[in-house]
């Protein structure tokens, strides 16, 4: 980096008021520390067949990735205009028309530093990909900065999960994706960090037709801040989506959800729905919930719904009188309240996996036995 | 007044209404310059805070509040959050004071623009009261005499109300007479440095009213009629303050269906309530200032900071607001619930159209234990205009059992308008329970094409579908009031189809 | 099995039951019948041990154990099954789901090893066919968007499902048309064997038709007034219960 140092945002900046970027303050301008050790990684993968990459400490391991060109249409951004700058390796994934390049993993490790990465996806018309990222550390503070910029051409589907499971540190990964007529996106964030997490994704609708689901697991506990933000941004008529996100926190855990469905002038016939929900397990926890509308357009269907409460006293009676313990009644009814957040995944052995990995979480929460 | 609003009922609505707004939007007054009228120098400065307080004959702590108030502003900037775009406004080039606001004086209502007079008989104002509004010579005697039989209702009201206790004065009148009071509770609710406009509001603020509802009695009237009859023209620096002993009951309603014309640019009002235990404050406003032509040129900035303290267990304050006029509205009527079981309620309808722009809701904190809160709020767009809801319900660690209920709905006409929802919810307490719904939709052409094979013009058939969407919040006014804003609904959106 | 001696019940301060003795031994088919207010539904509430009423006097044992020291789910584990006169929807957990959580709960605590998973579906596929109830509603969730009707199946097949000692069954006619209370009548017959016993907790007489009671209580005020045979529902069918009015 050269010059003026970049400018992080702050919690005065409106989209920015819930995040926690104190290891990205710390760690800006600091590369990680040289280390070679291969990182132990058997657990942080999906069993699942396909393709795998590692990056640790923004690194690849075991081949040269160079760092792809961004997509310089995608909106400004000051996180991911860093990556973009810093990134020294990256993944390009580019689909050709009527292919299905199955599922991929890339695996992101922190290990101490700030490690910047960039992932470009682009998918000809009716390409179909599955993109499965996740973020991991080996227990140091670091910062991953990690960017998704996607193009879908008319017809394609892509399936991207951005998986969360560092211990420590800050994970903050943005997608930006445009989409072509017809095309498909299912974008689900699994927010299962012990630490910091910004996850952010942003669509651009461009093509009649697109349906993007958007949606997220944030299941806090401990001292985690789990922050993310959406912006649904349909610019043409006839585009619709959906949004899912189901919070949990527990301990002196925030997660937040700042969800945003923006229609242009003349996008009619834009259907857009978010449903935000969050849980609080203990009163030490906070959730913040902001569910965004701006509309000008006046034929569309726009609507959000947003709770906040406990677990339905009535139904964990029923449970009780059927035999079900406290606990493991809890980790049911936990379970079934962020279930509806898998609900835009493509059913299937990825959906599996990770209604196996929540439910872990959930009863490594409870103590309770497997629900 | 209900007898003037069930004949207005009556009266068809014709197409002259329209002719009638656009008169308005022109602005045709035609007799305002030539008033004499008593003004501060030009500009704001300590000096201009010293003559505002000079002028009134305020005692000496006053004064050092406002004072303080302008300091403080010095160091405050605007705020830029709201979804709002202000032009520059030059504090530096307007008067401050203007005492008291003279009227232009018209012989009888034949003098008036016939157009205003035509808006006024389509939202049904009893002929009466139309002098008081267009400042007839003496229209109010006129007024009292022909609502009350010959006697005088201010004085009846006064009486009345001395009677049971109630202290209702205009603040000026308040600092003097009961200055103990005003300086306990000014500013207890808003701070003098809450926001840049409550602050500039403190340090020049105009007149405005002080209520004081002793502890068990039930206002025996609405200060509504009371107010309205009596509309002074408070200035653009209203301040009230309105105060509800345990078991108080008190509904005060503030504006005019009417349009009022004001050549004041900013107003930058700020109300304040305060309810002890078991004390309820019904406060319900109708707003409808002049909003600018249909190019956006002109109209008022209506800069408001409300806010409720329900201090004491089992309170209760409920906000109404129909919100049709201004160029811009920045307006956020919201209730602190501090005591156990204490309730909050917000309900409102925000119109605008042409060039207009409102960012308006409210903010319901959540201090005590099973307090509870229920937002209503329906915007409509019309035109090129903008309309944004933004509300914050916040429930504290110690809201154990707290319920909030939100619903917002956004109507769009025509597809140059915006309507914007912008809620915040943050919840500190896991037995809370919040629940938020909007919904963004347009006049369905079904219901239009019904409402019109049954013989309703465009016009009409909007309207009436525009005020079944607001019905929620129009029935939580006060009677005679409900009727005039459905009509005035109707009236803020003509001209928004075709 | 089930002795309840001088129970006294308040709710929000309020006295419901007031000095209620019952005794139910296995094999026995108990109606607790009277009217509205008199605490039929505090009584089967209070026995599974829902929240919200408070014991201030008495006791209730099942099979010698303290029934009011246990947990709900204790309860349950101990061989006690409420059938709710207002069963309770849970989106999102498929009554399948539910029901295999629970039954395996139980056999947990009962030091039993869980059901397979084919065994349970055999189960599940007989027991739906005798209360006519279709296996694709069973994979949605718990009774959402059932009717009124179908809930009290529902709960009737989850009886069946559980096998508990002790159904205690809050007005499950309630709702039904006359096809529908024959089939739930058929399996709470079912359901009856030597060893265990049911507690029918009805405002009419006509489940009584087809699930013949051992004994009749009539219930008024929080107290049993008056204990019989089969007649006695008879008889109230025909008097209502004008006579024990206080």
């Amino acid at each position: 980096m050269s010059g003026m140092p970049p400018e992080l945002p702050t919690r005065r900046d409106e989209a920015w008021r819930w995040a926690d970027l104190r290891h990205a303050e710390r760690f800006l301008g600091t590369p990680p520390p040289a280390n070679d050790a291969l990182p132990e990684t058997d657990r942080l993968w999906l069993d699942l067949a396909g393709p795998r990459a590692l990056f640790v400490a923004g690194q690849p391991v075991g081949a040269t990735a160079q760092a792809p060109a961004p997509d310089r249409g995608m909106p400004r951004h000051p996180l991911a205009d860093l990556a973009a700058a810093n990134a020294s390796a990256g993944t390009r994934l580019e689909v050709a028309a009527g292919e299905d390049a199955g599922l991929v993993q890339l695996l992101h490790i922190g290990r101490g530093g700030a490690a910047h990465g960039v992932t470009r996806v682009v998918l000809g018309a009716g390409a179909r990909l599955t993109l499965v990222e996740s973020f991991a550390d080996e227990g140091q503070d670091h910062w991953l900065n990690h960017r998704l910029d996607a193009e879908l051409g008319a017809g394609a589907t892509l399936v991207r999960v951005s998986r969360a499971l560092a211990g420590r540190g800050l994970v903050s990964d943005r997608a930006a994706v445009r989409m072509g007529a017809e095309s498909r996106l299912a974008h689900l964030s699994l927010g299962l960090a012990a630490g910091a997490l910004r996850t952010e994704v942003e669509v651009l609708l461009d093509g009649p037709g697109a349906h993007a689901d958007v949606d997220g697991i944030l299941l806090g506990d401990g001292g985690a801040a789990l922050d993310s933000l959406t912006r649904l941004d349909h610019r043409v008529p006839g585009t619709s989506s959906r949004q899912r996100w189901r919070l949990v926190a527990g301990g002196t855990a925030q997660a937040s959800i700042a969800g945003g469905v923006a229609v242009a002038r003349h996008a009619q016939k834009t259907d857009a729905e978010q449903s935000l929900k969050a849980l609080l397990l203990q009163r030490t926890a906070v959730v913040h919930l902001k569910p965004e509308l701006e509309i000008f357009a006046d034929d569309v269907a726009c609507a959000h719904g947003c709770t906040v409460g406990e677990l339905d006293r009535a139904a964990l009676f029923y449970l009780a009188t059927r035999g079900v313990p406290p606990a493991e009644a809890e980790a049911l009814l936990t379970l079934a309240f962020v279930a509806d957040a898998l609900a835009g995944l493509p059913e299937g052995a990825l959906r599996d996996a990770l209604d196996a990995e929540t439910r872990d979480w959930l009863v490594r929460r409870t103590g309770g036995a497997a629900a | 007044m209900s007898a003037g609003s069930s004949a207005a009922a009556r009266e068809g609505r014709n197409p002259e209404a329209a002719a009638a707004v656009e008169a308005l939007s022109s602005y045709r007054w035609g007799f305002t310059s030539a008033i004499e009228q008593e003004l501060a120098p030009r500009g704001l400065t300590e000096e201009t805070v010293r003559y505002i307080s000079a002028r009134k004959g305020e005692p000496e702590w006053m004064l050092e509040w406002r004072l303080k108030a302008f300091r403080i502003w010095q160091t405050m900037a605007e705020p830029q959050w709201a979804k709002l775009s202000i032009p520059p406004i030059d504090y530096q080039d307007a008067h401050y004071y203007a005492a008291p606001r003279v009227k232009p004086s018209l012989k009888s209502l034949d003098e008036l623009d016939p157009e205003i007079r035509r808006t006024y008989e389509k939202l049904g104002i009893p002929l009466e009261e139309q002098k008081v509004l267009a400042g007839v010579e003496g229209a109010r005697r006129v007024a009292v005499d022909a609502v009350f039989d010959s006697v005088s209702v201010a004085t009846t009201f006064r009486e009345e109300l001395r009677k049971a206790g109630v202290i209702f004065l205009s603040i000026s009148e308040a600092i003097r007479e009961h200055p103990e009071l005003v300086r306990r509770h000014l500013g207890s609710v808003v701070p003098v440095r809450d926001n840049f406009f409550a602050c500039l509001n403190s340090a020049v603020f105009s007149d405005g009213t002080f209520v004081l509802v002793p502890k068990g009695v039930r206002c025996p009237m609405e200060l509504s009629t009371y107010f309205r009859i009596n509309a002074e023209n408070t200035g653009q620096f209203e301040r009230t303050l309105i105060i509800a002993e345990e078991g108080a009951y008190v509904s005060y309603l503030e504006g005019c269906t009417a349009p009022m014309r004001d050549e004041n640019q900013l107003h930058a009002a700020v109300v304040e309530l305060i309810a002890e235990a078991d004390a309820e404050i019904k406060y319900s406003t109708v707003q409808n200032w002049y909003p600018g032509n249909s190019e956006g040129k002109g109209g008022i900035y209506n800069f408001v900071t409300k806010r409720a303290l329900c201090r004491g267990a089992r309170s209760k304050v409920s906000w109404t607001q129909v919100e049709t006029g201004s160029a811009i509205t920045w307006k956020y009527p919201s209730c602190i619930l501090q005591g156990e079981e204490s309730v909050g309620e917000f309900y409102s309808v925000a119109v605008t159209n042409n060039f207009q722009q409102a960012d308006t809701g409210t903010k319901m904190i959540h201090l005590g234990a099973r307090t509870r809160s229920r937002i209503i709020s329906k915007g409509i767009s019309a035109g090129r205009s903008n309309n944004s809801y933004r509300g914050l319900v916040r429930m504290g660690p110690s809201a154990t059992g707290a319920r909030n209920f939100t619903q917002c709905d956004s109507l769009l006409i025509g597809d140059r308008c915006g309507a914007h929802t912008i809620p915040y919810i943050e919840v500190k307490n896991p037995s809370a329970q919040v629940e938020h719904e909007a919904t963004t939709s347009r006049i369905s052409e079904d219901q239009k094409f019904y409402a019109m094979s049954r013989g309703l013009p465009e016009e009409d058939a909007i309207a009436l579908i525009v005020n079944g969407f607001c019905r929620e919040v129009l029935q939580t006014l006060p009677m005679e009031f409900a009727v005039e804003a459905q009509k005035l609904l109707g009236i803020s959106l003509e001209g928004s189809v075709g | 099995m089930l002795e309840i001696a001088s129970l006294h019940v308040t709710v929000d301060g309020r006295e419901i039951l007031r000095g209620l003795t019952l005794s139910v031994l296995p094999g026995e088919v108990h109606a607790i019948m009277g009217p509205n207010g008199a605490g039929k539904s505090t009584l089967a509430h209070v026995l599974a041990g829902r929240e919200g009423y408070d014991v201030t006097e008495g006791t209730a044992r099942l099979d010698g154990a303290d029934l009011l020291a246990m947990s709900p789910d204790a309860r349950a584990a101990a061989g006690l099954f409420l059938g709710l006169q207002y069963p309770v929807e849970i989106p999102g957990v498929s009554n399948l789901l539910f029901l295999r959580t629970a039954l395996n709960a139980q056999r947990r605590a009962r030091g039993e090893p869980e059901i397979s998973g084919a065994d349970f579906m055999a189960r599940v596929r007989a027991e739906a066919r005798a209360l006519g109830l279709d296996l694709e509603m069973l994979k949605r969730g718990v009774n959402v968007g059932f009717s009124g009707g179908e809930k009290k199946r529902n709960e009737a097949f989850q009886l069946a499902m559980l096998q508990p000692r002790l159904a205690i069954l809050d007005e499950s006619d309630s709702g039904l048309d006359i096809d529908a209370l024959k089939v739930v009548a058929a399996a709470i017959n079912r359901f009856m064997s030597p060893d265990r016993a049911v507690l029918l907790i009805t405002h009419y007489q006509r489940l009584l038709d087809h699930v013949r009671p051992t004994h009749v209580h009539v219930l008024v005020d929080g107290r049993i007034v008056e204990s019989g045979g089969p007649e006695l529902a008879l008889r109230l069918e025909q008097e209502g219960y004008e006579r024990h009015a206080a």
